[in-house]
């Protein structure tokens, strides 16, 4: 029998994460008497930043290296897996890594009684507002933490592999035991902290399981497109229809590429405050992805469902507080937040300060040498007199 | 030179607020987030408008503005292997002018642009580049580089600054600088090779504002082969929050280590020059990227000099690494 286990990342953030994670599986798994092995998904090379990826670790006991390297060999993806781990929690919205592959819940291969792991700071019963529901039981596990985004050329070592080793023994000690992550990460490292930091992890896991029952969770509105086969491709060939031309004023007024939208790259979104714009149109003009729709009233919508929450618009935004990046994960949906603001200005700019809150996440430039939360100020609402009720 | 078509009229884009709205690369690529080279595609297609075909050679715009059977382009779009965006851009524009004198088409200016990568265009396809640029249609060839080949990530090319850090130059114990060579300048060494051509400049997508769309209406319009060499923070490449890709691009400008100019019928135009509010030093540059992060206070130092010397001692700064001879002559 085949354990598979599936580490879904973000790419280049957590590229050395999600690689550490498959080779310290195959290694601990080794030292057990098994077999093991581990690759990145094929299609996700090469990867691009935030965008979701996979890595995968398989283990088994009864298989030669030859015959385990063919079953597991380089794919596309794999068909289930016992345990789904997820290291960035805003991927629970689903994942789109690549055109016609569609949004997919982010628990499509857990099987049954199989376990989704997930690193967040958010309760089980907040996740499960976004996760599909499925057919039968499996399990919830939460490992309190946050995503542990690094670069391209540094590993960001803040225990959150070990820690990650510790949960993935807890909810399947089939495929590691908790004794041989410790043993492994001593004999490794000669740091007791590392090994203490996977128990810790490995007995919080454990209070920390919580089983979905059928039906749980919600309905998947995103389909799951057919690719077209080669005989089907158009008469020309190899040729893919261009986005048709069209561009109005207001929001979706811009033709754009409706067969890889690619939102779920994001792990924030930015809110703006219209009330403070100052129509400088350098978040319009700024955004590599052209997200941003002008309008009719000299602002600029925003379509959340081509953003990659890049931070660029609050970056250049020259008016403090007016867009500020949101954790993704406090939205529910992906509607204009324009015409949210046309309908109602005043109830608009408390929705905002809302999902808001107090705090602004801050990054330096170099990535993963840190975060740092900082309070955000209030600014009161501008409102010229057409948009105050009597 | 030039095919002899009555040429686009393009009005120079004065003003942020006058910025055509409609775009022509849009939304849904494989890029990274804060992704500089997109903002390249997307601003070209935006200055040159509908009447417009681009070749892209492979390369990180390549690939991840085809991911799977979509793509985020309105204007016609074909890609071409990776040293072959000058001869696709060529092949391009004859095929027009053919289809043109047959009467399969009608007569009308179409825009021809290619875009090649630092890799593409200014190593492996550096001699179809010189050749496109000695022919006698009317395309645009915009090299835009992100210092590395970034599509496999992130190979050293000959455009990489000198000390970072990249898959073929990672520093190690005993060597720490692994990246030896100094960025070679291709569009000085256009300019300067080609008399005939009659624009070559260099610009960044997003500072100064509006500047490399009017450098593209430009080139467009002036007739004739030209070259535009962009400066494309990659934070995926360069290690850096892809929050920050404005900035670091107004560094690289500020601090002089990208010159940005243009050469049009032979002379020399500063778009901004770095010496008269003072060069910052390169220090704030190289700090803010994790590509550099190994580097020692006498590296930062080389670094700084080597530029230093492009700015005091070069005969055209920026451009033309000719020293002393005209000036002294002169005198």
């Amino acid at each position: 029998m085949i354990k598979r286990v599936e580490v879904n990342y973000r790419g280049i953030f957590q590229k050395s994460l999600g690689k550490y994670l498959g080779s310290d599986i195959v290694m601990i798994a080794s030292r057990m008497g098994k077999v093991a092995f581990s690759n990145g998904r094929y299609s996700d090379s090469p990867e691009r930043n935030g965008i979701p990826c996979k890595y995968f670790a398989f283990v088994a006991e009864d298989l030669s290296e030859e015959e385990l390297e063919a079953e597991c060999g380089a794919k596309l993806d794999i068909d289930e897996a016992d345990v789904s781990v997820v290291v960035d929690d805003t991927m629970v919205k689903g994942v789109e890594p690549w055109g016609w592959h569609g949004v997919r819940p982010i628990n499509e291969k857990v099987h049954e009684k199989g376990c989704l792991l997930v690193i967040t700071r958010h309760q089980p019963e907040d996740l499960l507002k976004f996760i599909a529901k499925k057919p039968y039981p499996y399990r919830l596990a939460t490992l309190e933490g946050d995503a542990s985004l690094a670069g391209m050329w540094v590993f960001k070592d803040d225990l959150t592999r070990e820690r990650v080793l510790g949960a993935i023994a807890a909810v399947d000690p089939g495929i590691i035991s908790i004794e041989a992550v410790e043993a492994y990460l001593l004999d490794k490292t000669k740091d007791a902290r590392r090994a203490g930091a996977a128990r810790e992890a490995y007995e919080a896991t454990l209070r920390r399981v919580r089983l979905v029952k059928p039906g749980e969770g919600i309905n998947w509105s995103h389909p799951v497109p057919v690719l077209p086969k080669w005989h089907e491709f158009e008469d020309t060939g190899i040729a893919v229809p261009a986005v048709p031309r069209g561009f109005k004023l207001g929001p979706r007024g811009q033709g754009r590429n409706d067969r890889f939208k690619r939102g779920t790259t994001k792990t924030h979104r930015p809110v703006i405050r219209f009330d403070l714009c100052i129509e400088c149109t350098l978040c319009w003009l700024e955004c590599p992805d052209g997200c941003f729709d002008p309008t009719e009233d000299g602002l600029y919508d925003v379509n959340y469902e081509v953003c990659v929450g890049c931070h660029k618009c609050a970056e250049v935004c020259p008016e403090p507080e007016c867009i500020v990046m949101v954790d993704e994960l406090r939205f529910e949906n992906d509607r204009s937040p324009w015409e949210h603001w046309v309908r109602d200005p005043q109830g608009y700019i408390r929705w905002a300060e809302e999902k808001k809150g107090k705090e602004r996440v801050h990054f330096p430039v170099v990535t993963g040498t840190g975060r740092e939360v900082r309070e955000g100020t209030y600014v009161p609402p501008k409102l010229s007199g057409a948009e105050t009720p009597a | 030179m030039s095919t002899g078509l009555p040429v686009i009229k393009y009005d120079k884009i004065k003003g942020v607020k006058n910025t055509p709205h409609e775009e022509f690369y849009t939304s849904g690529h494989r890029t990274c987030q804060g992704c500089e080279s997109a903002m390249v595609m997307r601003q070209f297609a935006k200055a040159s408008g509908p009447r417009t075909i681009a070749t892209g050679s492979t390369g990180c715009m390549y690939v991840a503005n085809t991911s799977y059977q979509t793509t985020p382009w309105i204007i016609p779009w074909m890609h071409t292997q990776l040293g072959a965006g000058g001869a696709s851009a060529v092949g391009m524009a004859a095929g027009l002018r053919a289809l043109m004198r047959k009467g399969k088409l009608p007569e009308e200016k179409i825009n021809v642009i290619n875009f090649s990568g630092d890799l593409g265009g200014g190593d492996m396809g550096l001699s179809g580049v010189s050749g496109a640029l000695q022919s006698d249609y009317d395309l645009l060839i915009i090299m835009y580089d992100n210092e590395s080949a970034a599509n496999t990530d992130i190979q050293a090319t000959g455009l990489t600054t000198y000390g970072a850090q990249t898959t073929f130059t990672p520093p190690g114990q005993k060597h720490r600088i692994m990246a030896r060579r100094w960025k070679k300048n291709v569009a000085g060494m256009l300019a300067v090779g080609h008399p005939t051509c009659r624009y070559v400049a260099t610009a960044s997508a997003t500072y100064p504002a509006l500047d490399f769309l009017n450098k593209v209406r430009k080139a467009l319009a002036i007739g004739g082969p030209t070259f535009i060499h962009t400066f494309d923070p990659c934070p995926k490449g360069w290690d850096f929050h892809p929050r920050y890709s404005h900035e670091l691009g107004e560094l690289g400008i500020k601090s002089g280590i990208f010159p940005l100019f243009e050469v049009i019928d032979g002379k020399v135009i500063y778009s901004y020059d770095p010496r008269k509010k003072g060069r910052v030093p390169v220090r704030e540059y190289l700090e803010k990227q994790g590509r550099f992060a190994h580097l020692v206070d006498e590296d930062v130092d080389y670094i700084q000099q080597m530029v230093d010397k492009m700015w005091e001692e070069w005969e055209v700064p920026g451009v033309a690494p000719f020293r002393g001879n005209l000036n002294s002559a002169q005198k």
